[in-house]
Parts: structure tokens; sequence; C-alpha cells
């Protein structure tokens, strides 16, 4: 191949690298206004009235719309139960009540952000405050107040897996295995806070210049709420300063634009704007769901594990967000990356007062397996087996089967990774098996060090039946020769390298250098519907519509079509929901595959740990710009890093106490591991774009649980909860009196 | 509530000719108007809307405040506005004072410390100020020019809470003032945050040891402990052991236990107290081990 497989330099490097590339905040336009946000303050409250007559006096406010201004007052990802605004005034039931701090309650639109921030103050909201709950174990109990009471239940999902014989099995086990483990939440401390500018273009339509993971959902919503055609509504997205599955829900998408649209209907057609500040974003957006696990396997002496009950309680904050998405893959994942021929699991997805939690990067897949590779690694120990070798009796291989009843799509690769990966951490084969190296000598007897080992697996794409496609469109021009390529795609450009990714796979399939193909992207009125930038998709999803389109086009060019247009709509696999009782379903189309080692340097005296080197071996089907994949896999382990040892999300009763980037800490150039071996696997995927899978969550799943045994290795102490902050572990070790 | 979109608020920049006229301002102008060295606490104060001053009252260029000057009699001068890079990099601390170049290097980052002075530090009073210690053990004095002239201010009684000095309307720190470095001294500044670079200190822990014929143990310990107590925090009881008794590896252990015992720090979003006691004693102990270890090195 020509292209694919290459390190072209990014097709956005040089405008980014010179500041010239407009990031949602950067833009202006003549005569914009500013917007400004009033957030609710309260944990769980229902509003009696609002009164913004003393804010619409202030001079220099233009408007302030609260929940009656609101068509259809409702929204959300998977299921409408989200306010726009919160307030009396709205058909929609409950629309008045409050259920976390940041809840947006009204906006204000003035000349001046200062204006608008002032004007806030003086909107007087009249509270009446609930008990609140913040624990999903309390929140499940039958008496628990609840946040959604059109529902009856603060559980609002639940996942049932019944694979095999569970009860039968654990009677035959050797050794059983128990676990209990929390894993927390976790800020996604993109570069760019959330920002954006709307306005009525020409053509009429409220049109909304922003930073998201998914354009055409980004419309609907707004069209949803504002009781809009769709065609009404345009988004755009400018360069994007990064996602991570945090800009999957809408943030200031809808308000922006109920702002313009209804400055507009009172005869002013202004542009309006908006920029969070770094607080509002961190307190504004969701989180990583925070998991509680219990746990019980069962295994044989000889290593084999025949039987798990896993219990997932994921505490899905005020909203659903993409809490029941989020749930099913961790049900999927609930036992890892292992064939267990008796699996029992009990999910469920529960509102809480604390902040919404939703998209993350892994989606899921790091809280199950870090249950899951604790386990295993316990059950190493308590076999006094190695943890690769017990790893290798248990791994998903080809023609494997998933706990939710059917085989695994072809092209498994589990047993390579996890073997690629012990190689080059120094693990050697015996005829006794697999046999793990000595940690290097520390510098003075306090230190601790210790090797661990992880592995997962993750889908690529959307789950369980939702509708999944992907469009291109390819217009070629020129005479004899194409001399110029057009790709109009909606995939969003967030900082992972998506649009040079796609050049890529166009000039390939068209056979022309990848300069001459120039890309129309992420506009609603001119591209079409991609998916979201999300379920480590786009890669696979971009590149098999390309390839279509391509194809498409090059007929129609030797046809002598000039320009030679063609749109083309890639569908994968079909997949199926999970059975209510059983869950039985073909969940996925396409995995990847990750396995990773870890050596960890552990101060007894201090308690903090220090990542001195990770292995990760990844199967990405087919490179196809190999320089990404090492970024995406070296970003996911720094993220991952600090997702394990330092990052420290706390709410007390619904408030977030580390709303800056000075009290929640992410990690610095010098917190990071000295060295990342990325081993870029290319076992290629059947039905992947040249063989390519996806990749950007994997090399995030197993890190956690690595790091974990890593540290037991050191210490001989089992962490069931993270970060592995220092006082945490100082306090694992008992080294601080109470 | 939670603060609209930061950004600093308006203000007038003031340039003084002179001291005088500088405290004479600042003086007419109680709570209006403040002095800044090299503004990495003041402009993020502002900016945050905890502080509303109207007037800046820039110093820096004024008599003394860019020099470093050391004389083997009197000791080393700093100038208030020097910032830590000169301070790390000045061979004269490097030589005379290690342990002061040594708490300057653990401030944030190069970037940082090229603004980030001593006695903007100190002024600003947090508990969590990692060069404190060092001018503390060191008993360096405050210059300070007030609207009724010049004084010096000991830093043992300089800090009266969180943000809280001594220093009244118009007065300007000038410069710190090091005596001469106790002969064959050695000192060790241990800071632990969460993260490797940039966070405050979950306890910052100072010690210097030198030989002092006039105490029992033929030497003297001077620990000054960040992060752990309203202002920076002397545990006099461990430093009264280390003079009292013969020393012994026993003996620091019993020290860095005093000093843990005379703490009383607080629970934050960095750490809980009784994490930052365990804190003080483990990292107290190694310091005085090194410190220790130096000492006895030097005495064979
Ligand atoms: C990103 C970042 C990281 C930081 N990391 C650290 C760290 O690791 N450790 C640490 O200790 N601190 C840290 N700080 C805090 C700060 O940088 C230090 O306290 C620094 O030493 C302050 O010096 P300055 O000259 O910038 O002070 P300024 O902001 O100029 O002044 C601070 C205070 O002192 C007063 N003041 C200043 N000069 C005088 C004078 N001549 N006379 C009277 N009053 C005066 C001012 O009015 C103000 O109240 C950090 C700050 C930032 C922004």
């Amino acid at each position: 191949m020509a292209v694919v497989g290459q390190s072209v330099l990014r097709i956005d490097a040089l405008s980014k690298v010179k500041g010239e590339a407009l990031y949602p905040g950067d833009i202006n336009l003549p005569d914009q206004a500013w917007m400004k946000i009033l957030f609710a303050g309260r944990v769980h409250a229902v509003i009696r009235s609002i009164d913004t007559a003393a804010a619409e006096a202030l001079p220099g406010v233009l408007a302030v719309l609260t929940a009656k201004d609101v068509p259809v007052n409702e929204y959300g990802l998977i299921m409408p139960d989200q306010p726009v605004l919160c307030g009396p005034g709205s058909a929609k039931p409950y629309a008045d009540h409050v259920r976390f701090w940041a809840d947006q309650v009204a906006v204000v639109v003035a000349e001046s952000e200062a204006i608008a921030a002032e004007a806030c103050k003086l909107i007087k909201v009249d509270y009446e405050d609930l008990p609140a709950v913040f624990d999903p174990r309390e929140a499940m109990a039958e008496n628990a107040v609840l946040l959604h009471p059109d529902r009856g239940s603060n559980v609002f999902c639940h996942y049932r897996v019944r694979h095999g014989d569970v009860e039968e099995a654990f009677k035959k086990a050797d050794i059983i295995i128990e676990g209990d483990y929390q894993t927390p939440a976790q800020e996604h401390a993109f570069l760019q806070p959330e920002a954006g500018i709307s306005y009525i273009d020409e053509e009429d339509r409220v049109t909304v210049v922003v930073a998201g993971q998914w354009t055409h959902e980004d419309q609907e919503q707004i069209a949803h709420a504002l009781h809009l055609p769709l065609e009404k509504v345009r988004v755009i997205y400018p360069a994007i300063g990064g996602a991570f599955g945090g800009r999957e829900d809408m943030s200031v998408q809808i308000v922006l634009a109920l702002a313009a649209w209804r400055l507009a209907q009172r005869g002013s057609k202004r542009p309006v704007k908006i920029i969070w500040s770094r607080e509002e974003s961190m307190i504004g957006h969701h989180k990583r769901h925070p998991f509680f696990i219990r746990t019980r396997w069962g295994a044989t002496r000889e290593g084999k594990v025949i039987a798990a009950e896993v219990e997932l309680i994921e505490d899905g904050g005020a909203y659903a967000y993409t809490s029941t998405k989020v749930l099913g893959n961790a049900t999927v994942l609930a036992v890892g990356a292992y064939e267990i021929p008796n699996v029992k699991v009990d999910a469920y997805s529960v509102y809480t007062n604390s902040i919404p939690n939703g998209a993350f990067r892994g989606f899921g897949g790091p809280q199950a397996i870090f249950g899951a590779e604790m386990q295993m690694n316990r059950l190493a120990e308590a076999l006094g087996m190695d943890p690769v070798e017990i790893r290798m009796r248990n791994i998903l291989q080809e023609g494997s089967t998933l706990i939710v009843g059917t085989p695994l799509p072809k092209g498994v690769s589990m047993p390579e990774v996890v073997k690629r990966t012990a190689l080059q951490a120094g693990w050697i084969q015996t005829e006794k098996g697999w046999q793990a190296p000595e940690p290097s000598a520390p510098s003075q007897t306090h230190l601790k060090r210790g090797i661990g080992f992880g592995c997962g697996f993750k889908n690529v794409g959307f789950s369980f039946g939702a509708p999944e496609q992907c469009t291109a469109k390819i217009e070629l021009r020129g005479k004899a020769e194409i001399e110029e390529a057009i790709l109009y795609h909606s995939a969003a450009e967030v900082g992972q390298g998506v649009h040079t990714v796609m050049s890529q796979f166009a000039a390939e399939a068209l056979g022309i250098p990848v300069e001459k193909v120039h890309l129309v992207a992420s506009d609603t009125a001119r591209t079409e519907n991609s998916g979201s930038v999300s379920a480590s998709r786009m890669t696979f999803m971009s590149g098999n519509s390309i390839i279509g389109a391509a194809e498409a086009a090059l007929e129609k060019w030797r046809n002598e079509e000039r320009p030679a247009v063609a749109t083309y709509q890639y569908r994968p696999p079909r997949t199926t929901p999970m059975d209510p009782q059983t869950g039985k379903s073909e969940p996925n189309f396409a995995y990847g595959y990750v396995a990773q080692a870890a050596e960890v340097e552990v101060d007894t005296e201090t308690g903090e740990v220090k990542l001195l080197n990770v292995i990760c071996a990844d199967d990405v089907g087919q490179a196809v710009n190999p320089q990404q994949v090492q970024a995406q896999i070296e970003g996911a382990i720094v993220q991952a890093a600090g997702y394990t040892l330092m990052e420290n999300f706390v709410q007390k009763e619904g408030r977030v106490l580390t709303s800056t980037l000075s009290t929640y800490l992410i990690p610095t150039i010098l917190d990071i591991p000295e060295k990342v071996d990325s081993i870029i696997v290319e076992d290629p995927d059947p039905i992947g774009p040249y063989g390519a899978r996806g990749m950007g969550e994997m090399p995030y799943l197993p890190l956690a649980p690595t790091i974990a045994a890593a540290v037991h290795a050191a210490t001989g102490v089992w962490f069931s909860h993270f970060p592995l902050t220092a006082e945490t572990v100082l306090d694992g070790l008992g080294r601080i009196e109470k | 509530m939670h603060s609209a979109h930061p950004g600093l608020p308006e203000f007038d920049y003031v340039k003084p000719a002179s001291l005088a006229e500088a405290s004479a301002f600042l003086k007419a102008h109680v709570g209006e108007a403040r002095p800044f060295m090299g503004g990495t606490d003041t402009f993020v104060r502002m900016r945050d809307g905890f502080w509303k001053e109207k007037y800046l009252v820039d110093v820096k260029h004024l008599e003394g405040m860019q020099d470093i000057t050391y004389d083997p009699a009197a000791g080393l001068v700093i100038g208030a506005a020097v910032n830590m890079n000169r301070v790390v990099a000045s061979p004269l601390v490097k030589e005379h004072y290690p342990l002061l170049a040594e708490a300057a290097h653990s401030v944030a980052s190069y970037q940082l410390r090229t603004r980030a002075t001593i006695v903007g530090n100190i002024c600003n009073a947090s508990p969590a100020g990692d060069t404190t210690g060092a001018c503390i053990a060191f008993d360096a004095r405050l210059k300070v020019h007030g609207v009724d002239g010049f004084r010096f201010e000991p830093l043992q009684t300089f800090f009266k809470g969180p943000g809280k000095t001594v220093l009244q309307p118009g007065d300007i720190v000038v410069s710190i003032h090091f005596p001469p470095a106790p002969r064959g001294a050695q000192g060790k500044y241990i800071k632990l945050g969460r993260n490797a670079i940039g966070d405050l200190s979950i306890v910052g822990i100072t010690v210097l040891g030198y030989p002092d014929a006039s105490s029992s143990s033929g030497y003297r310990f001077k620990i000054a402990l960040a992060s752990v107590a309203p202002t920076p925090f002397v545990p006099a009881p461990a430093e009264a052991l280390l003079a009292e008794k013969t020393i012994t590896p026993a003996l620091l252990e019993e020290a860095a236990q005093a000093a843990m015992d005379a703490c009383k720090p607080i629970d934050d979003v960095r750490s809980s107290a009784v994490y930052r006691k365990a804190m003080v004693r483990n990292l107290t102990h190694k310091a005085l081990v090194d410190v220790w270890g130096r000492l006895s090195a030097a005495a064979r």
C-alpha cells in the first residue's frame, strides 16, 4: 500500500502549531452578544419560582431565558430525562426539579460577558430543598428518595447474564476468590473548555458552531428541544480541543441555539457566544462512572476458571447520559478477556444526586476489566501460578464463546497480544509454563519494585442493535487525471488525527497522493451522518465508508462523469440487544485486543508510587498511520496512569471540591513513565478497512489492574480501590496511625 | 456560586519613583493598593476575584530590589525583586546557602520561577510556601520600608495567620538579609506534593544542622515545617531534643516523632491530617538522617 501504513504528516499539524486553527472560543462574529448560564447550586430541589425582572432590567441585558422559553424542555443521548433548563412553566413533568449542582436554570444574553454574569446574580430563584442521595447502593433501596419520581425507582437499567450453570460449577471449584472493588470518577480534562457561538445563517437555519463528537446527534437534540424540523438546525465543528467522551452529551449546544433563536424571534438577529471557564467545565460536564463491583470466581487447581458471579453497580449520577450503554459494555466485559463457561452477571445503572456520569474513553471497559483482572491476578497468587500462565489457560481465542452466548467475530488475537507483551517484558516460556521476570533493583531499601500484568478487549463500533452506519461523499475533479478529490465527511477531529487517517484512506482507495485529497468536514449542511467519534469506531467506520465512496466515484470517473460524485453508506454486520433474562445477544461486530505489563516503584515511607515503565501490545489490525497509533497508545497510558495513581475527583454531598486543575491534578511530564514500549500488532480484522481495527480506547483498558498487580508484587498488598494516591497506598500498607 | 469566566479585572498600574512615594501611596490607599513582585500569587488571586485592588504598585525597579550581594561578615542580601531562578543559579547562594537554592528549586517550574520571588513567597504568608522554611532556618530578617522609614522584621514573629503578616499599610519589603551561615552547616528540603511538579506541598520539611559548642549535643538543628499549621511551623521540642541529647539513630527517630507530635495539621483536598502527621515524622526523619550523615562525615 502506498499511503495507508505511512506516518504521513497530520493534515492539521501546521495550522495548529502556528495557532491558525480556530477553536470554538476563538471565533468571533460582528455584533455578537454573550451568554452566561445560571447553575442551580443545589443538589436536589424543586424550583417554586424564578424572578428574572431585576436581571432583565440591568442595562445591557438582551434576554433572560428560563424553562418556559424551551418548547420541548427535555434532552438526553439515550433517553430525554434532563430538562434543558430546570424550572416551572414547561409542559414536561418534573422539569422544575433540580437534581445536581450544575443543573442549568437560566441563561442570560447580554452585551458583554461581565454584564451577563452580573445579571445571573440578580435572578431570584425560590428553591425548596429535597433530601438527596449520593451512594448508588443506598439509592437502590426501596425507600430511597426518587430523583425522577415518574420512574418509580432510581435503578434505570438492569442487565442480566445467565450463562451455563453457575451453582453447579461453583460446587466443582477447587478454589473460590471473592472480590469487592470500587472504581473512581474521572474528569476528561480536555484542553479546551466548552465554548461555542450560535447565529441564524443565510438560509434561516439556527446554526451552532461548537465542539462535539457527533454533529448530526447534536443537530437532532437541538431540533427536538426547539421543536424545529431537522433541516432548520445546523451544527458545525471547527477545531476541537480534545473530547475523550466528554463532548458526547450536550453542554452549551441547546442553550446556544435557544438563545440565538429567541433573540431572532424578538427581532434581533445577533450571534450569541459563550465560553465556559475551566471551573464551569469541571462542574458542568459528566465524568467517568464510578462502579461498585462484587464478584466471586471459582477455578480448578489447574487454574481453569469455571464459574463467575458478578454484580456491577454503576453510579449514573443525576441523569442517564450514556449510562445504559456503558453498563452494557461493562456487562459483556464483566469477566474480562477470558472464556468462562458458567457466568452470572447482574448489572445496574442507578441515579444519584452526584454529577452525571457518562462516556469516557473505555466506556465501562476500564471498570469491568479492573474487577476481572484483579480477580485473575489474585487467583494466580492463590494458586501459586504465574499471571501470564493462568491467563493463557483461560484466554479468549478464535472460536471462543462470549458470556452472552455467542462466538466472537473472526480475528481474535488475544493470545497473541498477551504473548507479545509477556516476551517483551522478560517473561520466559519454560517446560512448566510461563515464568515472570524479576523486577529491577531499587536504589534504597525503603523503595520496593514490582511488575504487574493485565489484558483486555473491547468492542469497536456501536453495540446491541443500535443503528450503526457511516456515510462518505467523494467528488473527483479533473480532466484526464484526477486533480483533486473532495471528501465530504462529518467525522469529528477531536485531536486524535482522524481527518488525517480519512485523507489517507481516500488517497489509498483512489490511488492518488494524499495532498490531492481535500476535506470538507463536520457541517450538517454539507456532510452526511458519520455517527460519533466514540467506541473506537471512526477509523473503522470512516475507512469503510470512504473506500465505498471512492470505488463508486471511480466507477463514475471511468464513465467520464466530471466531476464524478458518489455517496456511500457503510453498514457493518448487524448486532442484537441482550435478552432481558439471559443476556443472549450478538453484541458487537468487531473488537480490539490489548495486553500490558508495568513496573512500579513504591516508596514505603510516603506511599508514592512511581510508574517506571509500561509495555503495551495492541492489535490494531493495520496501523493506518503508525505514528498516530503510537501517540494513541502513549496518550491512553498517560491518561490511564492519571486515573490509577493521581486523579482524585472529590465530591462532598454532590458539591465538587476539585473544580480547578490545581485541586484536580492530572499527570505532568515528570509524572509519566520514563518509557512506554508500544508494540503495534497487526493481525487484520477481516471486515476492517485494509484490515484496520479500532484502537483509541484499548490501551487505556487494563492499566489500572496492571499497576495494582505491580504494587502488590512490590508490597504484598492488594488494593481494591483507587486512585492509588500516596496516602491511599501508605494507608493500605498499614503505616498511617489513626 | 462559581466565578464568571475569569479574567484580570481592571486596575491601575502605579510605578512610584521612590520608596517614600511608594509607601505614601500605599498608606493613602489602604485596602485599595498592593505592592507586587513577580505577581504569581497576586494576579491569580485577582483573576479569581478574591482580591479587588484598584491599584497595583510596581516597586521592582526601586533601589536594592534587584541585587544579590554577599559579605563574609554581614552575610547575604537578596533584593525583594530577585526572581527564584536567579537565586537558584547564584554562585554565592550555592556556595554559602545551598539549602536556600534547593528550596527555591522546588517551587513549581522554571517558567514560574522566572517571575516568582522569595520575598513574594514570604509576604504571601501561605503555610505551604516552599522557601519560607529555609529563610527561617537561616534566621533571615526582612528589611522593610514604611511611612516612618526603614526597619528590620525577624521571620520568627512575622507570620500572623494564612495570608496575614505584621506588615502595616505603607510597608514594602526591600530585601531579605541572611546572617553568615553557621560554619559547617548542612541542610535538606523535602517537598511532598501530589505530583512531581507544580502542586502545593502536602508537607514541606526544612532541616538545617551545624556544629555548635554551646549545646550539649555539640550540634544545633533548625527545623521548619510547611503546610501543617496556619503559619510556617517550627517544632521546638524536636529542636530541643537534638540540642540536648547525644545524637544517635534512635534520637533522630525520637526527634522526628516529636516533630509529628508537635503539629496539628488539617484535612483538605490534597491530604488528610493523619497522613500529613505521618509524613512529618517520616520525612523529618529522612531529612535528619541525610543531614546528620553529612555532618558526621565532616566531623570524621
Ligand atoms: C502555577 C503556580 C505554581 C506555584 N507553585 C508554588 C510552589 O510550588 N511553591 C510555592 O511556595 N509557591 C508556589 N506558587 C505560589 C507563588 O508562585 C509563590 O508564592 C511566589 O513565591 C510568590 O512570589 P511573587 O513574587 O510572584 O509574589 P507576588 O504575587 O508579587 O506577591 C505575593 C504577595 O506578597 C505581597 N508582596 C510582594 N512583594 C512585596 C513587597 N516587596 N513588600 C510587601 N509585600 C509584598 C503582595 O502584595 C502579595 O500579597 C505557585 C504559583 C503558581 C501560579
